[in-house]
């Protein structure tokens, strides 16, 4: 859509006339006037046209106005992609919209549905931008986004997005956007925390806690009003108890039985008293009824027997006499016999004596002799022993080892042998005397045998008388000797030994040795033969013998006859023992017929002595047995009264234990029952204090207004509940529907400011974050700057540039809009402005740009299509 | 039993008036009130037993049938049972006759214990099944609810009560009537036409907060003072004449209530003007102080029209002694003018046309369409308070 002419009458200022703009071309459209002239008047009135319903008598209509009054009047006509048109809008009284075809001027609609063809022009589809963007004069979007006290980096930073991002908000209904979320979050946040979830002190929390609260205090007044009811339940059933209890008839009743019961008792008890009385009365008249006859018939036994005993005492006084004599007599034989047995051993005992004397002496006798014989023989023992030892002393240095012997005769055997050898190797000379001359040749004084071979060993002097000395030499080796020197050698040895002087000698020793051996022998075979134990043996012998024989000896009579006498002594003895020994059986039988008699006796007499101690004197025994036989009967009477009486007793005796029993059992029923109503009082008493307790309280009415009040709570909860869940769902759909218009215009708009802030700032870079599409650095002169510190001039500069980069975007769409600006540049400086105005020109190579200034001649270097303000009057 | 009464009495042997309430159930706390109301409302029920005297002495009745529940639990506290049954005695040329209702049955024997304690003389309480003479010819036949449920038709005996001939026979019962009953078990009612089959020349029955009618004999007197929105009645007795044995009783209903409990339907139609039709139903006349007004919203109302009237409900809800909205059955309609009055195009204009599907999306649950429904309303009200 393009401008190509705009026309008011009746607006502000231009009360009563018009103005036209017409010829509004493509590309650059400047209008500059001095302030006051209308061209903020001609913003508003395009504003108006396109965005304010003819119907409307809101604000914004209201300051169209003009002061003289009058209805407003807005005309414009447009190039579209489907034709060209011309909108008119007349408010308040006449109000209308038209919409005609310029080329047919035909009314294509009107009212409503001019209302809605505008719409479409603008909006280009129900979610698209306005087809117009306006900048007006110090407006840069910032600032009314910028409300609020938080003034953190994230604002701080969002600042220059804002300049975008408000401008394409503001486009888009943003801003108010922003208002109903922030009122929207307000009111969530105001019982939520970030997380959605209840926040602590808020309303929403305390509901909750309050529901809470509400439902344990229900919980448990339930349970305490369950209890109460129970209370009440086990009161009433106690005290239904109670009164059957308590009931008077069944008290009387209990009370009856218990008397009656009693009495019953009582007379069994008294009764059974009675007959015990009796029972215990006859059995003693019984006791002394059998005491008295066994009384009677004692006395009467015993009187039998002693006159019984009496007669036998008699006859045994006599038998033991009997028995006493026959035993006195036999007594009296057997001391006889024994006396002759006595008698004739004193004899033989006499004589025996002098045998065994007689006895001893012989054998003192034959004692001496053989001491006297030992004697002797030890006298010549101890002379062989002599003997024997002198024969040992000389045999002791005689004797020779015959090996000795033999050694040595081999010794000597072996020098004989070298001798002679040497004898054959010597020198020898032979002297043959002349007549004469014999022995006047000595040799060591000694004559020189003639007519024989002399041999020397070494040298020999021979002095021959008158003639001088001769010396004979050998000259024989010196070892020549050594073999006869060594053999003299051992045999010396050998003889040292043996302590001969020779070979003969020793053999001698020999010899005289072995005679002596034999001497040896026979001295030792004699001392055996007299001391065959050895000496002490025969010594001790001497000694033995000679204390026998120290016995006195005195030797009377013949010892043979004596043996004679003893022996017919012994004979009498034996004879007089057996006389005893026959005596003896008829003593002893003697003997025990006199004690048995004696003894039977005595016990007759025992048990007469008895009898009469239990019989007492003689002469009262008759008196006696009357009156226990009087007695007896008496007493016997007496047992049969009794024992009538009692048998009178005994069928009417009454169950005393079944009474008791019953007594007991009804006690017993009166005592629970009491004990049940004490217990029941106690319980109730209990039971009464819990009750009114609780009933005082109220727990009941507590309880329902609990369940109430916690139903209320439970209700106010759910509001809550659903207060957020609506709250939430709007702000999440605010928020999506914010975020994705960010995502339809803002990124877009933000790829295409970019260049143009290339454009104007060729010493600046601008980093937007790509996900946040927040401002992230600006780099001015090589420095990084606060964004904060963006100048005002800045701001403005962005902002124009933010809805030309917008434009763009909807021209590239092919929805191309005019960009209108009024008063848009104040703060910029004349450099920064040029710069603007390239900018500006490259942009309306492909869109239409009106500029409404008053700065006149800065923009006279804008170029562009210059426009004017002309006089104009409706032509209806 | 045979009370000592006024000798007056005897004079008008042919006709017996009397009122008939019940339900007064005196101590109830209402917690799901705020506590000043709470406070009032109890006091209210109190005031119900100084309103019944007042009634009775003012239309020429000597004698007042509680009909049971005449305490909410079966443990009021001390005050509420002292205070109730000293009010009845300060009236003292009336016959207060108090039955055990299923709130306060005969198991309630703390509660029974100490009113027989404390009960003045003309206060008798009907707690057994038997014949109270009122006077030689009036007999009061009570069937006093044994158990919060006693599980049998306790009217049963006054059929086979017999009285001497000509004798006027009263009914005094608590509990359901088959006709009402809806899960109850038959065992557990009163047979509806007890009257008939017992005699009766009134059957005076207690249980149902409203007053109605089940037939020429036997009437429900409602509560005396209501306590929910449930039956939408002034409170009420119930003034009976008897004008002798057998005669037809004649009923009148006077009024006892201190609180009007309403309950006022909206039936709104899309487009139409919800404040409009409020302030056509709204009471004028009442004492809106003592009005509990519970306003059910139901229909189909257009975003902006919805939004009026739960302002002018706001606006309102001060005037009445409690206000109470449910506005869930109110579909709210939006079309696209309604739309444009949140913004013309736009992410805003994107954010209530995507609520405004969601709330018609046949595929989400009820719930959610709820929900979507509700943000569509709030964000209409936030772009309302925010100038556009």
């Amino acid at each position: 859509m393009k401008l190509t002419a705009l026309r008011l009458h009746n607006v502000k200022r231009f009360g009563g006339h018009g103005v036209a703009i017409e010829g509004i071309g493509d590309g650059v459209n400047v209008l500059t006037a001095a302030n006051e002239h209308g061209k903020s008047t001609a913003f508003e009135a395009l504003h108006a046209l396109f965005f304010q319903p003819h119907t409307s008598a809101g604000k914004s209509v209201q300051l169209l106005k003009p002061y003289s009054g009058g209805n407003p009047l807005v005309e414009a006509d447009i190039a579209a992609a489907d034709g060209q048109f011309r909108l008119t809008k007349q408010f308040y009284t006449g109000k209308r919209a038209e919409v005609r075809d310029l080329g047919t001027g035909r009314l294509i609609a009107q009212a409503d549905e001019a209302e809605a063809f505008i719409g479409e022009l603008t909006r280009g589809g129900s979610a698209g931008p306005a087809g117009l963007l306006w900048v007006r004069q110090g407006m840069t979007g910032i600032e009314q986004r910028s409300k609020g006290d938080e003034e953190s980096d994230k604002r701080v930073r969002e600042t220059l997005l804002s300049s975008v991002q408000g401008e394409v908000e503001a486009l888009t209904g943003g801003r108010r956007m922003a208002e109903i979320l922030s009122a929207c979050e307000e009111e969530l946040f105001k019982l939520v925390t970030a997380t959605l979830r209840p926040k602590a002190g808020g309303r929403y929390a305390g509901a909750i806690e309050e529901r809470d609260r509400l439902a344990s205090d229900e919980v448990r007044l339930a349970s305490e009003v369950t209890t109460l009811r129970e209370a009440l339940d086990k009161r009433r059933v106690a005290r239904m108890r109670l009164t059957e209890l308590e009931q008077p008839d069944e008290q009387k009743g209990r009370k009856d039985a218990i008397a009656a019961a009693e009495a019953a008792f009582e007379a069994a008890k008294s009764h059974s008293e009675a007959l015990k009385a009796a029972e215990a009365e006859a059995t003693l008249a019984r006791h002394h009824a059998e005491k008295a006859a066994t009384d009677l018939a004692g006395f009467t036994a015993a009187l039998e027997q002693a006159g019984r005993l009496a007669q036998q005492r008699v006859e045994t006084q006599t038998r033991r006499d009997q028995a006493v004599s026959q035993r006195a007599m036999a007594a009296a034989e057997s001391d006889q016999a024994l006396a002759a047995v006595t008698t004739a051993e004193t004899e033989e005992r006499e004589h025996r004596a002098l045998l065994t004397r007689l006895d001893a002496a012989m054998q003192a006798r034959d004692a001496a002799d053989r001491l006297a014989q030992l004697r002797g023989q030890l006298e010549r023992a101890e002379a062989a022993r002599l003997s024997v030892e002198q024969a040992e002393a000389a045999l002791a240095v005689l004797i020779i080892a015959p090996a000795a012997i033999a050694q040595l005769q081999t010794v000597e055997l072996d020098l004989v042998r070298l001798r002679a050898a040497q004898e054959a190797t010597l020198p020898t000379l032979r002297m043959d005397y002349a007549a004469g001359g014999e022995g006047t040749i000595t040799a060591g004084g000694v004559p020189v045998d003639g007519g024989a071979d002399v041999g020397f060993a070494h040298s020999l002097r021979l002095d021959i008388a008158g003639v001088g000395a001769l010396t004979l030499r050998s000259n024989r080796p010196a070892e020549a000797d050594r073999g006869i020197e060594q053999a003299i050698g051992k045999r010396d040895k050998l003889l040292d030994a043996l302590g001969v002087e020779s070979l003969a000698a020793a053999l001698q020793r020999q010899a005289e040795a072995q005679q002596k051996s034999a001497a040896l022998d026979l001295a030792r075979q004699r001392l055996a033969d007299l001391a065959p134990q050895g000496l002490a043996a025969l010594q001790a012998e001497i000694a033995r013998w000679g204390d026998l024989g120290a016995v006195d000896l005195v030797l009377k009579g013949d010892p043979a006859a004596l043996r004679v006498v003893h022996a017919t002594l012994a004979q009498t003895i034996d004879m007089a023992r057996n006389l005893a020994r026959e005596r003896q059986p008829a003593l002893a039988q003697a003997t025990t017929a006199a004690v048995a008699a004696e003894a039977r006796l005595a016990v007759i007499v025992a048990e007469i002595a008895t009898l009469d101690s239990q019989l007492g004197p003689v002469a009262e025994r008759g008196a006696r047995q009357a009156a226990l036989t009087e007695a007896r009967i008496r007493l016997q009477q007496a047992h049969a009264a009794a024992e009538a009486h009692a048998a009178a007793l005994r069928p009417k005796a009454h169950d005393l234990v079944a009474a008791e029993a019953t007594l007991r059992r009804l006690r017993s029923v009166a005592a629970a029952a009491d004990q049940e109503a004490g217990q029941l009082r106690v319980t109730l008493a209990d039971l009464n204090g819990n009750i009114t307790a609780r009933a005082d309280s109220a727990v009941e009415e507590v309880w329902q207004e609990t369940n109430e009040a916690l139903a209320k709570a439970s209700a106010d909860v759910a509001r809550f509940e659903s207060e957020v869940a609506v709250l939430t769902r709007l702000r999440a759909g605010l928020i999506a529907a914010r975020s994705s218009a960010r995502d339809l215009y803002l990124k877009p708009v933000v790829s295409e400011l970019l260049p143009l802030l290339g454009l104007l700032f060729d010493d600046i870079s601008i980093q937007f974050d790509e996900d946040t599409l927040l401002l992230q650095s600006v780099r001015r002169n090589g420095l990084d700057e606060q964004v904060e510190r963006l100048s005002g001039g800045m701001r403005e500069q962005l902002s124009v540039l933010t809805r030309l980069a917008f434009a763009s975007l909807l021209a590239r769409d092919g929805r191309p809009a005019p960009v209108i600006l009024d008063d848009a540049l104040v703060y910029s400086d004349d450099d920064r402005i040029e710069r603007m105005f390239n900018a500006l020109h490259q942009q309306a190579r492909e869109q239409q740009i009106l500029v409404f200034s008053c700065r006149q001649r800065a923009f006279a270097k804008l170029g562009g299509n210059v426009l004017q303000m002309q006089p104009w009057t409706p032509t209806a | 039993m045979q009370l000592q009464l006024p000798a007056r009495w005897a004079l008008c042997e042919a006709m017996f008036r009397f009122l008939h309430s019940s339900d007064l159930h005196l101590g109830k706390r209402f917690g799901n009130f705020p506590d000043d109301l709470r406070g009032r409302l109890r006091e209210a029920r109190h005031g119900a037993i100084g309103r019944l005297a007042a009634q009775a002495l003012a239309n020429g009745a000597n004698t007042i049938l509680l009909a049971g529940d005449t305490f909410d639990t079966e443990t009021p506290t001390p005050a509420i049972l002292r205070q109730a049954l000293a009010e009845m005695g300060r009236h003292a040329s009336l016959t207060w006759i108090m039955l055990p209702g299923n709130h306060d049955s005969l198991l309630a024997d703390q509660l029974w214990d100490a009113a027989r304690a404390a009960a003045p003389a003309n206060v008798v309480l009907a707690v057994t099944t038997a014949p109270i003479d009122l006077a030689p010819d009036i007999t009061v036949l009570p069937a006093p609810c044994t158990a919060r449920r006693p599980g049998r038709d306790l009217t049963d005996w006054m059929s086979s009560a017999a009285t001497p001939e000509g004798t006027l026979r009263i009914g005094l019962a608590h509990g359901a009537i088959q006709q009402f009953s809806e899960d109850t078990a038959a065992s557990d009612v009163i047979a509806p036409n007890r009257a008939t089959l017992a005699g009766l020349d009134y059957l005076a029955l207690g249980d149902w907060h409203g007053q109605i009618a089940v037939n020429e004999r036997t009437w429900y007197s409602g509560t005396p003072e209501p306590d929910r929105f449930k039956h939408d009645r002034p409170g009420s007795a119930l003034l009976v004449t008897l004008d002798g044995a057998g005669a037809p009783p004649q009923v009148s209903a006077v009024e006892t209530a201190s609180f009007t409990w309403r309950d006022l339907s909206l039936e709104l139609l899309s487009g139409e003007d919800g404040v409009m039709a409020l302030e056509t139903l709204l009471p004028i006349a009442v004492d809106r102080r003592q009005t509990l007004l519970r306003v059910m919203a139901n229909g189909r109302t257009r975003l902006p029209a919805r939004t009026a009237l739960l302002a002018a409900l706001d606006q309102i809800a001060p005037d009445f002694a409690h206000l109470e909205v449910n506005a869930d059955g109110l579909a709210t309609d939006a079309d696209a003018a309604d739309l444009d009055r949140i913004d013309r195009s736009g992410a805003l204009r994107d954010a209530a046309n995507a609520l405004l599907l969601e709330s018609q999306d046949a595929a989400r649950s009820e719930a959610e369409r709820e929900i979507a429904n509700a943000a569509l309303v709030r964000l209409f009200t936030y772009c309302e308070a925010i100038a556009p």
